[in-house]
């Protein structure tokens, strides 16, 4: 069946994830102080007998990862919050209205990707103050670049927790979700370690991590180099992967929630 | 012309529960319909296929000539729905939410800030529209949640219990919203409510549905006359006596038919949390507790419904007699009563009424229906076991 979208329809639910997030400020709080906490603590607390890995310092390692998972996390819950919306009834009004079921969930995809991205750009900023990045003028376009990716790599991620959410029918399943799938993709992005320190049959779990290659982007970015294991043109590999992940799950999270009843 | 051709609806949740039970009938342009029944009939259910929220099990519908299988997009473009349930967004002020609303429909902005301006004003809410939802009193919220309903003028609107728990004043003044609308505006409406004053203020005809099933459609007036003669209501001393006087009326010619009736649904309602209790400290669990809210439902192996409730429940009831020329057969009751040595309380004689009917054609009170979260469990669970014996045997 084909849905007409509607830009109304769009931007009034985007509008609506925009205005929620931004009235949840002890959840911008929590997550900018914990990315803060594991920056300090992870950045100079190992970072001190690690030294250095390549040519930057351990902190700079670690930010693009941190970032990342800021960007995760919050994209996954945008997503997931259909299920909010469901338990609380504000599902009823958006399903019963005269717009289809695409337009409602593009509008969350494009919402949960703005705030989730709003997220990375806070957590991007303290990571500057900590002095993660040498400032310069590649830095600065590599900044504006780093903006685009966050856009980018989070909008997979919610059609992640879309479908997610349009499957599971109670809260109760969330310590499962965190456990089997935040954290994994969250642990094997690279944000620690490099790939290529690791041993083979790890190396591979951590090529299939979507995130990996939405950190490898971010440090292209942000440090002007990716790791040695995808080579040169590594940033290339990574946009092309992650635009792959973002069509199958926008895909993906669209069907699932088309097919859910209210 | 039909607006609304509802054609063998049914719902099954699960494979047992027959929600919605086959029904079919049709709603003209510009009718308000009322929708009756008790807790569990089916109501809801037959609203959310109705409006595509739902898939109906088998059976169609058709709202504004458009089939709700082959068209759901165009029968959502005809429909306004408030919801039993609430739907507002908590983190949203008043206003947001009209405002959200009014995009969705796809209304320009003059024409949003004209109309909430007007709903606003009829639930009065004006000088709160732009405090967070989650601030708001329940009857606020629900009031909040009407007056969304009535933003963008759709050819047919279902309000499902819309003036639940609202004080008269706010009532009255909604009633009055929806009359105007379907009068200067033509709208349609669906209404689902357990306020017989409601139905009959505002609803050209009545639909009384029961176990998934019509069981009256009719103008109020006609179902009314259907149950002719009037109605004399008796009050004892002592509840218990209905036992032993109902022998004594049911031999009688001039008697057409005889409920036991609560007589308010306070009373009725302390009665049956009593009964709770009882079931509770007797050590019978959650299934004593449920069969103890009325003890009939306790008794599996009868068919359920239609014998009255048993009369040893607690709380004061009254006996409902039909009869012709109530005025004369008064001294006659009394007679009788006063012969086996009964004491009545009060007796009172009234043309039959919306809730009468509604107790004949259900075998229920329909004020003991308002809003009873547990008599909506208890309905379900009875509805179950009725299943359980029509498919065993
Ligand atoms: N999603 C569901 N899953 C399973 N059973 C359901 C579901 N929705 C409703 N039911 C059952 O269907 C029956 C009819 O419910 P419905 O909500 O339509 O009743 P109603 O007439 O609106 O009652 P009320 O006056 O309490 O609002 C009930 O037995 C209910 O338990
Ligand atoms: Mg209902």
């Amino acid at each position: 069946m084909v849905q007409p979208l509607s830009s109304q329809a769009i931007y009034v639910v985007l509008l609506r994830e925009l205005k929620r997030y931004w009235r949840a400020k002890s959840r911008i709080v929590a997550s900018v102080a914990q990315s803060f906490f594991f920056l300090v603590i992870f950045g100079f607390g190992i970072g001190g007998f690690i030294g250095r890995i390549g040519d930057v310092s351990y902190l700079s390692y670690l930010a693009p990862g941190i970032i990342g998972m800021g960007l995760l996390f919050g994209s996954i819950f945008s997503g997931i919050s259909v299920v909010f919306d469901r338990q609380f009834g504000f599902m009823k009004e958006m399903l019963v209205a005269p717009v289809s079921r695409t337009s409602i969930i593009l509008g969350k995809i494009l919402g949960g990707a703005l705030t989730a991205s709003i997220q990375g750009i806070l957590l991007m900023t303290v990571a500057l103050l900590l002095g993660a990045f040498s400032p310069s003028i590649t830095l600065g376009i590599g900044i504006v670049a780093a903006i685009g990716v966050m856009l980018l790599i989070t909008a997979g991620f919610v059609g992640l927790g879309v479908a997610i959410g349009s499957t599971i029918t109670d809260f109760h399943a969330f310590q499962l979700i965190s456990t089997f799938v935040m954290w994994p993709l969250f642990m094997l992005s690279g944000v620690f370690f490099p790939i290529d320190a690791v041993p083979p049959i790890l190396q591979v779990a951590m090529l299939c991590d979507p995130l990996f290659y939405g950190v490898e982007l971010l440090r292209w970015c942000l440090l002007g180099a990716g790791t040695p294991l995808l080579g040169p043109f590594g940033w290339l590999i990574a946009l092309g992967v992650i635009a792959c992940f973002n069509l199958l799950m926008v895909g993906f999270g669209t069907y699932l929630f088309s097919r859910a009843q209210a | 012309m039909a607006i609304i051709e509802v054609d063998g609806l049914t719902k099954v949740f699960n494979g047992k529960v027959r929600a919605v039970d086959d029904i079919s009938f049709n709603v003209k342009e510009g009718e308000i319909l009322g929708f009756l029944g008790p807790n569990g009939a089916g109501k809801t259910t037959t609203l959310n296929m109705l409006s595509t929220l739902l898939r109906p099990s088998s059976g169609t519908a058709a709202v504004n000539g458009y089939d709700i299988h082959e068209e759901p997009d165009k029968v959502r473009r005809s429909i306004g729905f408030v919801f039993q349930d609430p739907t507002l967004d908590l983190e949203l002020t008043g206003k947001e939410n009209l405002n959200f609303h009014g995009l969705l429909y796809g209304l320009d902005r003059d024409l949003r800030e004209k109309r909430i301006k007007e709903v606003l004003d009829v639930v009065q809410l004006t000088d709160r529209a732009n405090d967070l939802v989650k601030t708001f009193s329940g009857g606020m919220k629900r009031r909040l949640e009407i007056a969304r309903g009535l933003v963008h003028h759709p050819k047919v609107l279902f309000l499902d219990e819309p003036t639940l728990g609202l004080d008269p004043q706010t009532r009255r003044s909604i009633w009055e919203h929806i009359q105007r609308l379907n009068q200067e505006k033509n709208v349609t409406i669906i209404l689902t409510t357990h306020y017989t004053e409601e139905a009959d203020y505002l609803c050209g005809k009545i639909l009384i549905i029961d176990f998934g099933k019509i069981v009256a459609l009719d103008t109020s007036d006609n179902l009314k006359a259907r149950l002719e003669g009037d109605v004399v209501s008796l009050a004892f001393k002592d509840p218990k006596m209905i036992l032993q006087i109902r022998p004594i009326f049911e031999k009688k010619k001039w008697l057409r038919r005889m409920d036991v009736t609560s007589v308010g649904s306070n009373q009725s309602m302390a009665g049956r949390m009593m009964h709770m209790m009882r079931g509770m400290s007797g050590g019978m669990g959650m299934d004593g507790m449920m069969s103890g809210m009325r003890p009939e439902s306790g008794r599996r192996n009868e068919s359920v419904r239609h014998k009255g409730p048993n009369i040893q429940s607690v709380g004061p009831r009254r006996l409902n007699l039909l009869v012709d020329d109530g005025g004369r057969r008064i001294p006659e009751i009394v007679k009788l009563t006063n012969e086996i040595g009964i004491l009545l309380e009060s007796v009172e004689l009234h043309k039959p009424t919306l809730d009468d009917v509604f107790l004949s054609v259900t075998g229920r009170n329909i004020r003991d229906e308002q809003g009873s979260f547990m008599e909506m469990i208890r309905r379900h669970r009875i509805m179950q076991q009725a299943r359980g014996h029509r498919d065993s045997g």
